[in-house]
Formats: structure tokens, sequence, C-alpha cells
């Protein structure tokens, strides 16, 4: 049971990822390829991350269950550095003067 | 003259190339490489230094002087960037720029210019500046302790997983230019100063050389770490996996120092005034 919960788990992670490597090829411009990136991959290691943590705990003892809390730990640095990291990029790419992409400036 | 480069590139890249041919082929077991010291490191290294990690045995014992000199190549790198980088001759920029902290006006003060008395109420800011950005602040704020542990760790736990001085070295140097980044360059050389770096880049490599050269007092051969079991009181398998820790804790000041000192000096292009 566990180890069906965990595959999902894991194979949702993969989607994530999936549609964010998509969106960093076919999205048009420097803003808009950063969400996907951004988002997504950090969205994508929750949930691998929490089916991995959620495989390696279901044979309870205190060293699965150490190895789980250093997952949960990777998770939650990912969660504080990756969105920091976009957006100091994006940040710099305001301040640096680059305009959004629009339909009609086409550029 | 073109041409004749080329030629001599291509002459001694093909010579190079003919040399591979000799090679042994990728994980032959027939090679001299896995016939006389892999077995032994493998089988023999766990008696020997006690330390469950092979390639930390490897690196920072039964290679030892590779390692020193590898520090030393760091260390002399540092030295060379510091001085081709390094503008020592203090020119004043053109203006300063300075803010009035309570009420957020800011002035840009000429060359030469006289400066008020009580500088308490006005902060220096960069002619480039930016606005301190909360959240990047706040996250490299959240970040830099919990890396300088891993950091740490790595540099203590090298014995028994993957990691040591360098990568420790490295990963504690990346959290000083990390506060020099969500800060300004001048915070982060009243946290972590020049002569700090300077000095701290000599002392790892000073503590590596130190150690072997304790052995040698001791009785024993340079960086025969065995010789340093009477001063633990530990028998001298224990004292080699003692000395690797401090070889390794050596290398991981070095590196740190380096790295500090290639951001500081890469960012404000030698001057060390004004930069990120």
């Amino acid at each position: 049971m566990i180890n069906w919960l965990s595959a999902i788990l894991v194979i949702g992670g993969l989607i994530f990822f999936f549609g964010g490597s998509i969106g960093i090829i076919r999205f048009p411009d420097f803003y808009s390829r950063l969400h996907p990136a951004g988002k997504l991959d950090t969205a994508g290691q929750l949930f691998t991350m929490s089916g991995i943590a959620l495989y390696i705990a279901q044979d309870a003892s205190l060293h699965t269950f150490l190895t789980a809390a250093k997952i949960v730990l990777i998770v939650i640095f990912i969660y504080i550095t990756s969105p920091t990291a976009t957006h100091a990029i994006i940040d710099a790419g305001v301040r640096a003067g680059l305009k959004p992409w629009t339909k009609e400036g086409q550029s | 003259m073109k041409v004749l480069g080329t030629l001599v590139v291509l002459l001694f890249g093909g010579l190079l190339i003919y040399g591979t041919l000799d090679f042994p082929s990728w994980g032959d077991p027939a090679a001299p490489a896995s016939t006389h010291v892999s077995p032994r490191y493998i089988e023999r290294t766990l008696e020997e230094t006690s330390v469950p990690n092979i390639v930390t045995a490897v690196l920072a014992d039964y290679r030892g002087y590779d390692t020193m000199f590898e520090t030393i190549v760091i260390f002399t790198a540092g030295i060379a960037c510091l001085f081709l980088l390094r503008v020592i001759k203090r020119e004043e920029a053109e203006a300063r720029m300075y803010r009035h902290i309570p009420t957020g006006i800011t002035l840009r003060v000429k060359q030469r210019a006289r400066l008020p008395e009580s500088m308490e109420e006005f902060e220096r800011i960069d002619l480039m500046w930016v606005p301190y950005d909360l959240i990047v602040k706040t996250g490299c704020r959240l970040i830099i302790p919990f890396s300088q542990l891993f950091a740490l760790y790595v540099i203590a736990h090298g014995h028994h997983s993957p990691g040591g001085g360098f990568q420790g070295g490295v990963i504690l140097g990346a959290s000083i230019a990390l506060y020099a980044i969500s800060t300004n360059l001048r915070s982060g050389l009243a946290w972590f100063g020049e002569k700090a770096a300077v000095l701290l880049c000599g002392l790892g490599v000073f503590i590596y050389a130190s150690t072997g050269a304790l052995c040698m007092l001791l009785g024993a051969g340079y960086l025969d770490y065995g010789a340093l079991s009477t001063l633990f009181g530990v028998d001298p398998v224990t004292a080699r996996s003692h000395g690797i820790l401090i070889v390794e804790i050596g290398v991981g000041i070095s590196v740190m120092a380096v790295m500090v000192l290639l951001y500081y000096n890469i960012v404000s292009a030698g001057r060390q005034d004004e930069g990120l």
C-alpha cells in the first residue's frame, strides 16, 4: 500500500519536472521561462522527495526515521532557496530594464 | 607564425593521442594501477588507518604529499590572483554616495568634499546602488548559518562519507560570499576582512605542513601520522585518523580563504571599496 502511494508521489513529481522542462523550452521570454523553472522544480521535488521519504520510513526504526527527516530537511531548504533565487534573477532582469514579452510587441 | 603555431599544436596533439594508444583499456584488471596499489588500498585501509572512506585515506594519508602540494597550488593561485587584481594604490572614486537613514535621502558627495563630523545618521552606499532586497536578504540570512554548519560537517565527516577539506572549504567560502551578495561588499569585508583572509590562506598551508613536520620531530617520516600517537595518547592506527582530520581542517581553512579573496577581488575589480 505504502509502496503504491510513494510510487504515485514520485511519478507525480516527475510529471511536474517534465512540465517544467517543456515550459523552459517552449515559453517565449526570460520571465515566463523562469516561471516553470522556479515553480515546477520546487513542486516536483516536494512530491518526489516525500515519496522517497515515505518509502524509506515504512519499516519504522530510528535509522530510517532519521533518513526520512534528512530528506524532509532537503525539501525545506529547497523551498527557501529556489524561490529566493528565482526572485533575485527576475529582480535583476527588471532592474536591468528587460521588458516582458507581449503578443503585440513580438520582441 | 600562425601556421607554425597550428602545426606545433597539431603535432603535439597527435603525439599525445598516439601516446594514449599504449594505455591499458579502461577498467582492465591486469593494468598496473589495479594490480599493485589499488588492492592494497582496498584491503588494508581500514586496518592501517581506521578510516572507512578509502578516498579520504588515500588522499590525505597514502598520498599526503600530493594533497599538500595541491593545497599549496590553491594558496599560490589565490596569492597570484591577489597580486594581479588588487589595486594597491588608493585612487579615490570621483564621488561617494551617502544615505540619510531616518529620511532615506541620498547624497552624492564629491571627491575631497568636507563631510560632517558626525556620520552616525548616514550609511555609505555604492554608486550603482540598488535597494537591498528584503526577500534575498532574509533568504540568505536563513541559509548562511545552515550552510556553514554543513560545511563544518563536510570537513569533519570526510572520514566516513564523501567530503573533506576542499569541498567544505568551498561551502564555507560560498557562505561568506553569499553574505556579501545579500548586503554589500563592505559588510562582507567588515565581517571577514582581507587581512584575515590572507592570513588564514597561509595558516591552512602552515597547519598541513607543520603536522608533517611534527611527525618528523616525533621520530617518524614526514606526514607519517602514526607518530602522533604519543601526542594524542591513542594507538597509532587511530592517530592516523586524527592526523587526517587535522590536515583536512588545514585544507578547509586555506580553500575558504582563497575563495573569499577571489570573490572580493573579482566583484570590485580589485579596489575592494564598492561592489556587489
